[in-house]
């Protein structure tokens, strides 16, 4: 045979094996369709096929110092795949699991554990929900380490399936300004306003619908990944924050208030360091944060007195009054063609300087100031609220920001007698946030920022997206005006409404309003009463502003409910703010040396006091031999002793003298529930040393 | 009009005007099918812009019709030649797509051409340079092909080398490929007993690249799940559903359902795909279609004069349809899944330029006019062209 016959016969022979196969694939497709048929097209029907969305990790929310105030965590549900784990891995594993499952959930015997599994394995289930309940990491952790479990998804068969829950460290601090977004995207605060960011981008993955309504993915499709959020860097401070709230809270609660808002925001930036916003339950027990009323649609009101400052400034600014001219408020009533303008005091203030009505708050003062200089064109006056920046919403970070109103000369609604109530703060509407803006102008010398709550947009180190301070106003009025504002408001606390705010400590500067209410129409006897200034006045650091919505009780002005909350928070700041009070701290520490020998050292872990004493050259020694790593000490002519403090005993132990982080730590080992009240270190407690443990107990401590 | 476009098709398309035929029907089949398989992908990716892979995938199987033109141009004995070149680039290639390649499923396969910005597959290349190489090698050695040491030897140091680095990403393509190069050592007269020997190395070989490759797990595990047969895997679950809702003549086009939820439905279940929308009909037809090429391409080893243009039209015809036929077979359930598109029809981007590069070269033999080409003036090459001319 020559070769090229035998290479085409050798082809030949391939091509009928290849059209035999052919032939098979042939066969197979008819069998598909008419042998196998029916079983394949019934299980198209049952098969339940969707991708679904594989959720992106929602990016953190973190005040400045880096604290987490919203944060997403996993939380798993235990899913079994039965049919996986091999015979000897299975029977050898299979009763410790059910042993390990029904203590770990407690909601059924080992026993029925055991028949779910091996039910469902006998049966060819593939996906057994062992418990809906929804597990932690660190328990997701343990659990896979059980038998059969630790296996994992392709030798063990189990599945942990991921939910993630947003979760808020400080529970409900700041919580309305954290916000939220639901289902449907909507919601509130930054979650809310910054939710293109925190969301990520979500994944897809198919997943096939199970007995009873669930979805179990299918890992051999292809699935696109996910894109996690960024994190949200915002510019609130977690204690001042915890300041504000608290001061805020406790004043509402003593004058039964409908509902309050605290902004502080730190002067040169414009960084809101808190917001807070506390508002009566509907029930009418206790106050929650419900509504942002600092900021949003519902927070707008007649500010009252508190824009006496903006009207001052325009007189100011006209340049034809001294601020030690007279202006005659007479019997404390004046009236504008229909209404009476009455003064708060009885019987009025008489002939006053016009610095002595703004301190005062006299509403007869200044409308008859504004409306014999503005009178003729209220126009003027209008355009120095908008020199102001006030007539227009600021483009606020978080949406729903509240929309000013202010009536125009010329329209139907401008009354002759709308000028000189619009100078006492009635008849538009302002946002406690405009309000503050415009008083953090003063404070930072007539140029205003726009208040910012988020710094930056962050995924790890990098940032993704800045946000820098924004200067509104390079100046809202003249020097000298802003000088004389600035006066002023020292004055009203160092004269007038606010007195009571008055220390010596550090000079506060600002006005309180009381607006009266308008409700359907007509006004009532419930008022809004307010608190804006800054502090310290001779270098402003921080502006804040501090409102409290129908207070009930006798004394209803802004000086008596709302100027102590500032200075509550204001204090609390100063005190805690190392930068403002670097003196004071110095005068502290000399006095308390001076005192006593050895006062400070009293108790706590004997290697962190040894290492304290021996850098400050004290000498100190150990009295006879211990193991337990927490001491108490006492003097012996110039040095000191430590004494064993036996915490490792099985009672409560001696925590006087420790610090309250080494109490709480000693005491909470115990199992014990620790309450405590003051500052500094432990003075006394409620159950004596030496006594029997009972777990959960309370124990009181009185720090000192 | 008629007769224009006749004479514009004898003046411009030489060869075997049925594999033109063929090639043509196949790509318009290609394209409508890809268009409707790739919806829900078009929805997942690229936010419901069907057209994106519509315009892609066309804009390929033109690149391959193109380079099928090109090569048919070119006389079919300097394959040889460009086989060996292709052959000495595609190795290094290899090596460097197991290195740096692009990951898809794991496994590195792809290696992106700078410039141009298109990934393409060296195995591609490589599998064309192989079987050049081999058809080259056989026809030279067509006097002494029973010498163990002369013949037999330097063609196994080839196909182990260049199957085994295939095989470190992928196996089954890897193995297809030795199956085919098996196949042409038959055809070309290799003794069988030497081919029993290529098969114990060779699967030594490949079972070595397993070992220390990417892919060995899946490639055996899915194996083991096919012949123990107790699990139906969900792809083949899916595939099997579309072929039987799909009836003697399908749901008609773009009427899939199972597009939707059966994975890869543009390229490795296309067959699938094919049988919903057009039923029985249309996939035997396909199936047919297959057939006819390789009859084309058998028809052409009989008709050559030489054995090298016989040996070269042979192997790449069997490669060619040979992967159709697994994927076919994959589809209908006849094998363990492989991953291999089906070639002419799938959605594949560069590999359809490599399947026109073969076709061209099919049909650059099968145009009879290079023969008169002068080869090395040998007296061995002269003896069997003599052979050949007495047959």
């Amino acid at each position: 045979m020559n070769i090229k016959r035998s290479i085409v016969l050798r082809v030949r022979i391939a091509f009928i094996l290849v059209a035999l196969f052919a032939g098979a694939i042939f066969y197979r497709i008819v069998h598909l369709q008419f042998v196998e048929g029916d079983k394949w097209q019934a299980k198209s029907e049952t098969l339940n096929f969707q991708f679904r969305q594989v959720s992106a990790t929602r990016g953190n929310i973190y005040a400045a110092d880096g604290s987490l105030l919203a944060t997403s965590l996993p939380f798993y549900r235990v899913v079994l795949d039965p049919l996986v784990a091999k015979q000897d891995v299975f029977a050898s594993g299979i009763d410790s699991l059910s042993f390990l499952l029904s203590s770990y959930y407690k909601d059924k015997s080992a026993d029925s554990y055991k028949r779910l599994i091996k039910d469902a394995r006998s049966s060819g289930k593939r996906y057994v929900i062992l418990n809906r309940g929804q597990i932690g990491y660190q328990d997701m952790q343990k659990m896979s380490r059980w038998p059969i479990f630790r296996k994992g998804r392709m030798g063990g068969g189990v599945i942990f399936e991921k939910v993630e829950k947003r979760y808020r460290p400080f529970n409900n601090l700041a919580s309305r300004t954290v916000g939220f977004v639901n289902e449907d995207k909507y919601g509130a605060g930054i979650e809310y306003s910054f939710n293109e960011y925190l969301e990520g981008k979500n994944g897809k993955a198919l997943f096939q619908r199970i007995a009873g309504g669930s979805w179990k993915p299918v890992f051999d499709a292809e699935d696109i990944k996910p894109d996690d959020g960024f994190d949200i860097l915002t510019t609130l401070d977690v204690n001042i924050q915890d300041v504000a709230e608290s001061a805020l809270l406790r004043q509402l609660k003593e004058k039964d208030a409908a509902f309050g808002s605290v902004i502080v925001m730190e002067v040169a930036t414009g960084h809101i360091k808190a917001i807070a916003n506390l508002q009566k339950n509907s029930g009418g027990y206790g106050y929650g944060e419900n509504y942002n009323f600092a900021i949003g649609d519902q927070g707008l009101t007649e500010p009252g007195s508190t824009f006496k400052l903006l009207s001052i400034m325009a007189l100011l600014e006209e340049g034809k009054i001294n601020l030690k001219d007279t202006v005659d408020t007479g019997n404390g009533t004046y009236r504008f063609y229909d209404r009476n303008m009455n003064d708060v005091k009885i019987g009025g203030y008489g002939k006053i300087t016009i610095q002595e009505a703004f301190e005062k708050s006299s509403n007869v003062g200044i409308s008859k100031l504004v409306e014999e200089q503005f009178g003729k064109n209220p126009t003027k006056f209008v355009s120095y609220i908008e020199k102001a920046g006030l007539d227009k919403p600021m483009d606020f970070q978080l949406r729903g920001e509240g929309v000013p109103y202010f009536k125009k000369p010329g329209e139907k609604n401008w009354y002759g007698t709308t000028l000189p109530w619009m100078s006492i703060g009635y008849e538009a509407k302002l946002t406690p946030l405009h309000t503050l803006t415009l008083y953090n102008a003063v404070a930072n010398n007539g140029k205003m920022v726009k208040p910012m709550i988020v710094q930056a947009v962050v995924r790890g180190n990098q940032i993704e997206k800045r946000y820098q301070t924004e200067v509104l106003r390079k100046s809202i009025a003249s020097n000298k005006t802003i000088q004389q504002m600035q006066e002023l408001l020292e004055g009203v606390v160092k004269n007038g409404t606010a007195k009571n705010v008055y220390n010596k400590e550090y000079k506060i500067a600002g006005k309180t309003g009381t607006a009266q209410k308008l409700i359907d129409g007509r006004y009532s006897q419930r008022y809004y009463t307010s608190f804006a200034g800054y502090f310290p006045a001779d270098n402003p650091k921080y502006s804040a502003i501090v409102v409290i919505d129908s207070p009930k009780g006798f004394a209803a002005y802004g000086g008596d409910i709302s100027a102590p909350v500032f200075k509550e928070i204001a204090d609390k700041i100063y005190s805690q703010d190392l930068e403002l009070n670097n003196k004071a701290n110095e005068d502290t520490f000399v006095a308390s040396t001076s005192s006593e020998g050895f006062p400070y050292i009293q108790a706590g872990k004997v290697d962190e006091l040894q290492m304290i004493c021996n850098r400050f050259g004290i000498s100190n020694h150990v009295n006879g031999e211990f193991t337990d790593s927490f001491v108490k000490s006492s003097a012996q002519h110039k040095a000191i002793l430590w004494r064993a403090n036996k915490t490792d005993a099985p009672t409560v132990p001696d925590v006087a003298g420790m610090s309250l982080r080494d109490a709480l730590y000693v005491l909470e080992n115990k199992g014990l529930r620790v309450v405590y009240q003051g500052k500094g270190r432990v003075k006394g407690q409620s159950i004596s040393p030496g006594s029997t443990v009972g777990t959960g107990n309370v124990i009181n401590l009185v720090l000192g | 009009m008629m007769q224009d476009v006749k004479i514009w098709f004898d003046r411009n398309l030489k060869g075997d005007p049925i594999i033109w035929g063929i090639v043509i029907i196949l790509s318009v089949i290609s394209i409508v099918v890809v268009y409707s398989a790739t919806g829900s992908l078009a929805y997942k990716y690229k936010g419901g812009n069907t057209e994106k892979y519509l315009f892609d995938h066309s804009l390929m199987v033109v690149a391959g019709l193109l380079v099928m033109w090109v090569a048919h141009k070119i006389p079919y004995k300097t394959f040889g030649l460009i086989g060996k070149f292709l052959l000495l680039v595609a190795i290094p290639l290899l090596f460097l797509t197991y290195l740096f390649g692009s990951t898809v499923n794991e496994a590195n396969r792809w290696l992106t051409i700078p410039v141009i910005n298109k990934a393409f597959q060296p195995s591609d290349i490589a599998k064309l340079a192989l079987i050049a190489t081999l058809a080259s090698l056989l026809a030279r050695k067509q006097k002494n092909i029973a010498d163990f040491k002369n013949s037999f030897i330097p063609m196994m140091i080839v196909i182990g080398l260049v199957c085994g680095l295939i095989g470190l990403a992928n196996m089954s393509t890897a193995v297809l490929l030795f199956v085919t190069c098996l196949l042409l050592l038959l055809i070309g007269r290799v003794p069988l007993r030497h081919i029993m020997l290529v098969v114990l190395l060779g699967s030594l070989f490949l079972t070595t690249s397993v070992f220390i490759g990417q892919r060995g797990g899946t490639f055996f595990s899915r194996i083991e799940n096919f012949v123990s047969g107790d699990e139906i895997p969900f792809q083949a679950e899916q595939s099997f559903i579309a072929i039987s809702t799909g009836g003697i003549t399908g749901k008609g086009p773009g009427k899939s359902e199972q597009r939707n939820t059966l994975p890869h439905p543009y390229s490795d279940f296309i067959y699938a795909i094919i049988i919903e929308e057009y039923g029985l009909v249309g996939g035997a037809t396909v199936l047919f279609l297959y057939l006819a090429l390789l009859f084309r391409g058998m028809r052409i080893v009989a008709s050559s004069t030489k054995p090298f243009g016989g040996l070269l039209s042979a192997g790449l015809s069997f490669a060619l349809v040979l992967q159709a036929m697994v994927n076919m077979a994959v589809a209908v359930g006849l094998g363990p899944i492989t991953g291999l598109p089906l070639p002419l029809l799938s959605m594949g981007g560069t590999s359809l330029v490599f399947t026109g590069f073969s076709l061209g070269i099919i049909l650059s033999v099968s145009r009879g006019d290079h023969q008169d080409m002068v080869e090395s003036p040998e007296e061995g090459n002269n003896k069997i062209r003599k052979s050949f001319q007495t047959a």
